[in-house]
This record gives structure tokens, sequence and C-alpha cells, in this order.
């Protein structure tokens, strides 16, 4: 078996330590830090975000691959910006205000990281204005909204809102997910996308990104 | 929309109501989403001018169930004259009793009262006579369940509007409780001397109609925490006179309780020594004690354990797979009542999952070999269904374990374990172990208690000089916020593995 191989199933078994040893060996053997991610980490995330989306693992495993990846990605992480590797895209990820759960939000988070997505997770009760802000701040493609209660759902609403205000519609796109939103509520809000998993919205980041 | 009237027909009962109304506005009934077509457990059978099929319908109904005429009632509309019948709802299983100690009534308690245990799924009520002796109780259904099944579904549809109308149902439901009991024991209703009503504190928030608006979004400042008395009048229950006091305990926080209070008061948990209190249900409540200080935290573990959410998912009623052996590698499963199983319930679902473990069709990372597995016959578990199972019971899992190491405890450190509630009381403890809903050294000494609630509730009426004594543990408890808590969440996270 190749060191990529290697690396690839070592992280789709979530073992943080190993990967990073190997990320580590891998370029001390001469591979290239491009090769390594996208030969090696990206897709073993891709495995992990498929089996996820087929119920065939659940958050736990995820998360113990999405671990692995980050251990990974920081090994490889100076030699990337060495060659001038760019993100696959920018993203700012927040839970809504009034809402403190920020589990899903958070895997949501590592699954983009593990699409090579440059993430920007401004934590919990964040306001709609904070979202639209950082945005226009930092450039990003994309404004991703979490919320676990049916009563700050509507939250997502305002992010709207305040992104025309802002007149940023036309060059940032809003995701919306968590346990109580649908694809209609997302129409009916007029945000952009609406993700049912964490793998799915890691997919559909990158494609949004991709313009 | 058209506003003009048409003719329902309810089982039979004729109503005129304004054309393109919703059905599930008049049929009483279950809608544990909410009305958002999610869930399908407000299935009818409807005929005559209705709105058609869509998409959420047709995802929840066969195309021969649809042709049959069965509909969603919160998703069907009523465009001309039609006609609806309910499917007949089996009597559900509604835990009235406790453990706890006896006790007597205070020497001046000499009136007939009633305490009520006002929970989001159902109501346990108990009519007492001048002696403090039990006369009579009752149970019934949480009449709210139009409104969603969880307390969030039902803060959210008050504050879209539904205040009143919750409020009302609820009342209207109280005074039928107050007014049954009193014709079991044969006293007239306006005997009654005092009403004492526990409940979550969203319960207390909507029968009250309180703004719920803090509870509905962090940091869920409560101002009012109850602890207080009010009058008949005041809240619509014409059964009694309008001045009968009506006494209403104290709340702990948002999501932790008077009935949480009521279930400490009547487990003993503040006796002495570290002692913890779990209530399993749709809101989980977990109430710490150690050297005199308390400690809570709730957590949203779903209503999977009532049966919503699973897709053979059904409550402890009739027909119900309540337990599950793995006998020689085969599963047996019993039902309530012992007849053909049509569902399973929570209790069921917790042994079925440890029996699909031990019998190694279900591996520790929660993937299924053969989706769907069947239980026996007709009922079967599918592999989202053991996904739900997985979230729900590391929630509780998490939460005990979590407000343990806040205080530096393990489960070990514990003198007593109790468990409230219904599904508590129903819980194959080995089961619990087994799946890791519980701690395993706490479920081997776990207690049930029963409806600790109800029992703290008829304490709180016939001796109302603790009163006091539980409003000073409920503003002395510490609630533990569990949302954003990183300990909770890596406990959480990983506590899905089996």
């Amino acid at each position: 078996m190749s060191i990529l191989q290697e690396i690839c199933e070592t992280l789709q078994k979530g073992r943080a330590k190993q990967v990073k040893e190997l990320v580590q060996k891998a370029l001390d053997e001469g591979v290239a830090a491009q090769e390594i991610l996208t030969d090696a980490l990206l897709p073993a995330m891709n495995v992990i975000g498929e089996k996820f989306k087929n119920n065939e693992i659940f958050v736990p495993e995820v998360l113990m691959a999405a671990r692995a990846m980050n251990m990974g990605t920081e090994v490889i992480k100076p030699h990337l910006a060495e060659s001038g590797v760019q993100a696959a895209g920018k993203v700012c990820i927040g839970t809504v205000q009034g809402d403190l759960h920020d589990i899903g939000k958070n895997l949501v988070r590592m699954m983009m990281e593990g699409k090579g997505l440059e993430v920007i997770d401004l934590g919990t009760d964040v306001p709609a204005e904070k979202f639209v802000s950082c945005a226009v701040e930092n450039d990003c493609q994309v404004i991703c909204c979490s919320a676990l209660l049916t009563t700050t759902m509507d939250v997502m609403a305002e992010v709207v809102r305040a992104a025309e205000a802002a007149g940023i519609r036309d060059r940032v796109k809003i995701m919306v997910g968590g346990a109580p939103i649908t694809e209609e509520f997302c129409r009916s809000i007029g945000a952009d996308c609406y993700a049912a998993d964490a793998a799915g919205a890691a997919d559909a980041a990158v494609a949004l990104c991709k313009g | 929309m058209n506003t003009d009237a048409v003719t329902l027909r309810v089982n039979g009962k004729q109503l005129h109501i304004p054309r393109g109304s919703l059905l599930s506005e008049f049929i009483s009934g279950e809608a544990p989403c909410g009305g958002r077509g999610s869930c399908g457990k407000c299935r009818v059978l409807a005929f005559g001018c209705l709105s058609p099929a869509d998409a959420r319908e047709k995802a929840l109904l066969s195309a021969e169930e649809l042709a049959k005429g069965y509909r969603l009632a919160c998703m069907t509309r009523a465009e001309g004259d039609c006609e609806v019948r309910t499917l007949a709802a089996a009597s559900p299983r509604i835990l009235t009793e406790g453990t706890g100690e006896g006790y007597k009534a205070s020497p001046e308690f000499l009136k007939y009262g009633v305490a009520v245990d006002l929970g989001t799924t159902t109501l346990a009520a108990k009519l007492f006579d001048r002696e403090g002796r039990e006369a009579a109780s009752a149970a019934c259904l949480n009449p709210q369940s139009f409104a969603g099944a969880d307390v969030i579904t039902r803060i959210g549809a008050a504050l879209a509007g539904e205040s009143a109308r919750l409020a009302e149902v609820i009342r209207r439901t109280l005074n039928e409780m107050i007014t049954g009991l009193c014709q079991k024991a044969k006293v007239p209703a306006t005997a009654v001397g005092e009403v004492l009503i526990t409940g979550n504190t969203a319960m207390l928030y909507l029968l009250t109609g309180t703004d719920p608006e803090p509870l509905s979004r962090a940091p869920f400042a409560v101002k009012r925490r109850f602890g207080e008395s009010l009058m008949a009048g005041e809240l619509n229950l014409f059964a009694l006179l309008p001045q009968t006091p009506v006494y209403l305990p104290p709340c702990i926080s948002a999501f932790v309780g008077a009935d949480t209070v009521c279930a400490v008061l009547a487990d003993g948990t503040v006796r002495g020594g570290t002692r913890v209190l779990a209530d399993i249900g749709t809101n989980g409540e977990i109430f710490l004690c150690r050297n005199n200080k308390f400690y809570a935290c709730s957590m949203a573990a779903g209503p999977v354990f009532e049966g919503v959410g699973i897709s053979c998912g059904m409550r402890g009623e009739t027909g119900a797979v309540d337990r599950v052996e793995l006998v020689n590698g085969k599963l047996f499963a019993r039902t309530i009542g012992g007849g053909k199983a049509v569902g399973i319930c929570g209790s069921g679902l917790v042994d079925a999952v440890a029996c699909l473990l031990d019998g190694e069709l279900l591996d520790e990372s929660g993937y299924l070999d053969e989706d769907p597995t069947y239980i026996c016959d007709g009922v079967a578990l599918k592999q989202a269904d053991i996904r739900a199972v997985q979230l729900a019971k590391s929630a509780v899992h998490a939460g005990i374990v979590t407000l343990l190491s806040a205080q530096g405890l393990k489960a070990s450190d514990l003198d007593g374990f109790s468990v409230a509630g219904g599904f508590g009381n129903y819980l194959n403890m080995r089961s619990a172990a087994r799946i890791g809903l519980l701690p395993a050294e706490l479920a081997r000494t776990a207690r049930p208690v029963g409806n600790a609630a109800l029992q703290g509730a008829e304490r709180l009426l016939l001796c109302p000089e603790m009163r006091d004594a539980c409003r000073k543990i409920a503003g002395a408890t510490e609630t533990l916020e569990l949302g954003g808590n990183p300990l909770f969440a890596e406990n959480y996270m990983m506590g899905m593995f089996f």
C-alpha cells in the first residue's frame, strides 16, 4: 500500500495521531503537500461524507474522521501556504441569535474544512448583522446559518434581509440547516440552499463557491 | 382565500366551517410535529371535496392508503363539503402512582383538594378528601398536542398566535378532569377547597397565558417562576368556585420546572448525601443534590421514547411491544394487552436495541446488518430508527455525566439514583445500561420512583407548610446550560456509540 493510500484509510478510521505521523512521514519522503491533500486527505473525507449520507456511519465516526483530517491538514498547512495553494472557497458559519446549539454547526464546519474550504466560525447566538459584516470583511462566498430551535429559525430570514440591505446578495449565497429546517422553509425566507446533513452541506458549499 | 362556509362531518357530527380550513383545526388529535406534515401521526380517513395531497403527504402515505381515503389532517383542507373519520385511539397507559414514602396531611388541611401533574404529553390528577385520603384519580393526554409534541414547538405556536387557544384547551381539560374526579368521589366540585397544579415551566406559562417569549430563545431568562397562588376564576376553572385557590409550585429555570421540584420533594433527593433524580421524557431533567447544594440541567432527548420519530413507534398503548428478550438467539416480543403487535413503545424500543446488540445484529457504531430488522411480526426497526435512538439515548447519558463531572463527581460517587416518570418506570434497567441510555453503575442501582411529580404535588397540596422549603430549593438550584457546553458536546457525540 502506498503511503497516500495508508493515510486515506487511517483517516477513515479516525486515527488522528496516526494520520498526523503518516502525513509527516509522507512529507519527509518528499511527497508534495498538495498531493497529500488531494490524493489522500480529501478523498478520505469524501468517503466519510458518502457513508454518512447513506446512514452507514454516524456522528461519532464523522467527528473522529474530521479530527484526524484536521490533524493532517495542520501538518501540511505551512507547506501549502508556501506553494501558494488557494482554499476552495471561503465560508462564514454560525448558530443564529437566541440559539446556543453548536454541535451540528461544528460538524458542518469540520466537513467543510474537510472539503478544503476556509471556514470562519462565528460561534453561537450570532446576530444577523454579524453574519453579513463578517462576509463583507472577509470576502466570503457563502453565509451558513444553523438553528436547532423552531423558535429561533426565523432569525435566518433576518440574515437574508440584512444581506439584501447590505447589497451583497449578488455575490454571497446563504445556506441554512438544522433539525427544524426544511427545503420549503429555505425557499420561503429567500435563502439559496438547504442542506439536510453535514456532508450535504459541505458538498453544497463547495458547489456554491465554484459559482 | 374563499371564506364561505362548508359542511364538515367529524365522526358523524356536523360542523359548519370556513371553506379552505385545515381538517386538523376541527379534530382533537395529535400533531407531534406541530402541523408541519412531517410526522404522519395525524392521519385520518377523509372523503369529499378536499385539497389534493401534496408531496409531504405523498411521502408519508402510500398510493394505496391515499386511495382508501387516508390523509394527514394537518395538511388537508376542506375545499367543499366533506367528511372525516378519526382513527380509533387506544387508551394510553399513564402512570399516576409514585413510590415515595407515605405522609400525613397537615391537621389544618380540612378540605377537599386536587393535585394535578400537567405534563407535556399527559395529565394525571388525584382528588383528596378532608382527611387527606385519596378519593379518586384520573389521567388523560394533553390536548395541546395539536401544537406539537415538545415544549419548544408549543412555545413557538403560542408566539405565532395560538397562545389563547393553548390556554383554553388545557383549562377546558382541567375543568373536565376536576368534574370527573368529583363525580367519581360523589362530591360537588364546589366542595374542592384548593387545587395544586405542577408541571414544567412551559406548561405553567401556557396554562396561565404568560408570554412565553423568554422561553423561546437564549438566554432563557424567565422572570415568572411561580411558587404562587392564583384563583380558579383567573384560570377559567369554572368547575370550581371562582375564589378557590390554585397553587402553582416554583420552577427552577426555563427548562427545569415545578414538576422536577415536586419530584425532588417526593423522592427525598435533598435528604442528604449525594443523590441524583432523573426524569427521562421528551425533555429530560436531571437534579443533583450534593452537600445541600443543588444543581440541575435539562436536555431535549426528543420524543423518541414516546414512540415518535420511530417508523413503527407508538405510545405505551394496547398493541405496543413493551418488552423484548433474546432467548437462544431468537427475539421474543411482548405486547401490552398480549395481542398482535402493532408498533413499539419506548421501553420496548430500548429492549429491542439491547437485544439486537446482544445478538450481534447491530454493531457498536449503530450499523444495522439488515435494514430493516424485524423484531416480531409486523414490527421492524430501520437504520434511521437506530440513529434516532442513538441521538436520544446519548443526550440523556451525556446530560447526567456532564452534570456530575461539572461538580467533579463520577457515577460511583452517588449515594442514590432515582428515575422519575412513566418511561423510567417501565424501562428495563439492564437494557438501559446496555444501550448507554444510563451509565451502567447507575442503572444497576437505579430506583424507579414512578410519577414522583404528582406525588410531590400531593404533598405540597396537603402539607402547605412545605411550600416555603420548596421555594428555597428552587431558588437555590444552579442550572447548568448544556447548549454550547463543550464537555456536553463531547460526551454527547462520543456517547452515540453503543
